[in-house]
């Protein structure tokens, strides 16, 4: 391989090249709304305050070191707390970036190996509210709305939030925690899957 | 009739119009309401809800659209999704990941070998499998053959789709003796179950080995056959050109990946760009959109035209990787109960239909706490949502079509 001697010299800082790129983005634009972050690992993340999500996102899309242009994925992932706590939902935003594809750093590898990012939102359980992303990606819409289908997060601001996969008159959300699988749906047996 | 009446607007159609404007010209009938007025109450048109599917063949599947139509024009469309949602990310909570694995199979059900692929690439990462490194060419092998069958079967259901059978019937031969090939390796025909955690169920036999080489040859030579029939087919080729543009722009933005991606120019391929597995030891083109032998960047017959030549490149891949192969075994040891320790993972690779990612959370019991998996028709299907909007309903087949869904991977 041509760039075998290059490879000693990545080792030196363990962290991920892009997640650090985007987290110096966040510190100069929006440093009040980063949380927490994690560089290294299999899974480096960023986690941002839920306020003024959707601005802090344009800048990632725009921002020229970025250019986060496609939004892979929405996730709500449900961590519900013990006794008093009522637990938080967090949600995971994948970005990736195909402006960047000619940017030969951008590929730099980590140990994670893909030049994806990873933003997180954490909000209460009980009140899952997290502003829409709709208006800088497009496709964030049915995203968001499997997530409040599935996990019960709900976005705000955004127009017809509504289930996508699941009936309208569906119980609950099942991916959080604490669903109950109901005995049956308009008198169709259900079978939890827990007893598949 | 004098000369004047033949230009739009003037002439003797001024002069019985009650239109008396001082000297401007008369306002042409662009919207319903005033054709209404100007044509009278008699011939009244309306917006009509028309609903396609869920049992419709030319919606591939389970796919309910309802569309508003002004006469032939679609004004507005909606997808409603999920008749075929079997909760594959709440049994991923619910069972180990070795018995979740055939789950996966049942995502999109016509690239099972390819989302086995990179739902176990996910697992193993997560629990630091390592994996054979002729396992890793079994794989890469496998899910490329996997490729062709589900390129041929979106080649031929688009014929279909547009009115042309006899592609559609053809194609079927080379796929039937694919899936006897995927049949005789892993003893299924459509769900396989033949990637697991660790390498790969069986080791490939000389005999079968044999069988595949025939097969490529087939499929090579069949190929310029195929496109005979249907991408130069002046028919299909005014059928498909210049329709349900999805541009670059709109491609990113919905989040578009795979042959809709490739067709809009981004030049993009997860196992060149981020190559997994061992694919970064082939060499491969990837095709990208041009408006080469009819119509342009981004329409239906660039996306169509893709999925033609990556037929070719998946072929060369197979032959580099049989030629590569190492000998050694196909499957790690792996223990009885797996568990991955506590994390997080996301990995994503190329389906035939887009990337297909797997995000995982770990919360170090031989069950994941989350698993979440990001289905390439999923996005591909929202974007039809805005790019049908003024398409006439015939080209709306054709763009839905196009877009080659599976709605078992929409919905999961």
């Amino acid at each position: 391989m041509a760039d075998a001697p290059e490879e000693p010299e990545t080792p030196a800082s363990n962290a991920d090249p892009v997640t650090e790129r985007a987290l110096g983005v966040l510190e100069t634009e929006h440093a009040d709304s980063v949380v927490a972050s994690e560089m290294t690992g299999a899974h480096p993340w960023i986690q941002v305050k839920a306020e003024g999500l959707a601005d802090l996102m344009r800048t990632l899309r725009d921002h020229d070191d970025t250019q986060l242009d496609c939004c892979h994925l929405i996730t709500g992932v449900d961590y519900p707390g013990k006794g008093k706590d009522v637990g938080e939902i967090e949600v995971l935003y994948h970005l990736c970036s195909y402006a960047k594809r000619e940017d030969a750093a951008y590929f730099k590898r980590a140990e994670k190996n893909d030049p994806w990012v990873a933003i997180k939102v954490r909000v209460p359980r009980d009140a899952p509210n997290v502003p829409t992303v709709m208006e800088v990606w497009t496709g964030a819409d049915w995203h968001e709305r499997e997530t409040y289908d599935l996990v019960g997060v709900r976005f705000t601001g955004r127009p017809d939030l509504r289930r996508i996969l699941l009936p309208e008159d569906w119980p609950g959300h099942p991916l959080r925690k604490d669903w109950e699988t109901p005995a049956s749906y308009h008198g169709i047996p259900i079978i939890a899957p827990e007893d598949l | 009739m004098s000369d004047a009446g033949h230009t739009p607007g003037g002439g003797d159609v001024a002069e019985r119009d009650v239109y008396t404007g001082a000297g401007e010209p008369a306002p042409s009938p662009s919207s319903v309401h005033e054709r209404q007025e100007l044509v009278g109450r008699d011939l009244r048109t309306e917006e009509l809800v028309l609903n396609i599917g869920p049992q419709h063949p030319a919606t591939h599947g389970v796919l309910r659209v309802v569309i508003k139509t002004d006469g032939e024009f679609v004004r507005e469309l909606e997808p409603h999704v999920g008749n075929l949602h079997r909760c594959a990310e709440k049994i991923g909570e619910s069972v180990p990941y070795y018995q979740w694995l055939p789950y996966v199979d049942r995502m999109d059900y016509l690239a099972a070998m390819c989302n086995e692929h990179v739902a176990a690439m996910a697992i193993e990462k997560l629990g630091g499998v390592e994996v054979p490194e002729r396992a890793e060419y079994c794989r890469v092998i496998i899910a490329e053959v996997q490729r062709i069958l589900s390129h041929l079967m979106a080649i031929g259901v688009y014929g279909l789709d547009l009115g042309a059978f006899t592609p559609f019937l053809h194609q079927f031969r080379e796929r039937e003796r694919g899936m006897d090939l995927l049949d005789h390796i892993s003893g299924g025909r459509l769900l396989y179950h033949y990637i697991q955690i660790g390498g790969v169920k069986r080791d490939f036999s000389r005999e079968w080995l044999d069988e595949l080489d025939a097969w490529l040859a087939s499929v090579e030579r069949r190929l310029p056959e195929y496109n005979t029939l249907l991408l130069n087919n002046r028919v299909f080729q005014q059928r498909t050109a210049h329709i349900g543009l999805i541009n670059e722009e709109t491609a990113k933005r919905w989040g578009v990946t795979g042959p809709g991606l490739r067709a809009a120019g981004v030049d993009w391929d997860l196992r060149r760009d981020v190559p997994y597995s061992v694919y970064d030891r082939f060499e491969f083109e990837v095709p990208c959109g041009e408006s080469g032998i009819a119509g342009e960047l981004g329409d239906c017959f660039n996306r169509h035209w893709i999925r033609v030549r990556e037929v070719e490149e998946s072929l060369k891949i197979i032959r580099q990787a049989l030629a590569q192969m190492p000998e050694g075994p196909t499957m790690a040891k792996m223990p009885k109960s797996f568990k991955a320790p506590k994390g997080e993972i996301y990995v994503r690779g190329e389906n035939p239909r887009g990337e297909l990612g797997v995000y995982i959370v770990s919360d170090g019991k031989p069950t994941a706490y989350r698993i979440r998996c990001r289905g390439p028709s999923f996005s591909n299907i929202a974007v039809i949502t805005e790019v049908a909007r003024g398409t006439m309903i015939a080209d709306l087949v054709a763009l839905i079509g196009s877009q080659d869904i599976v709605l078992g991977e929409v919905d999961r």
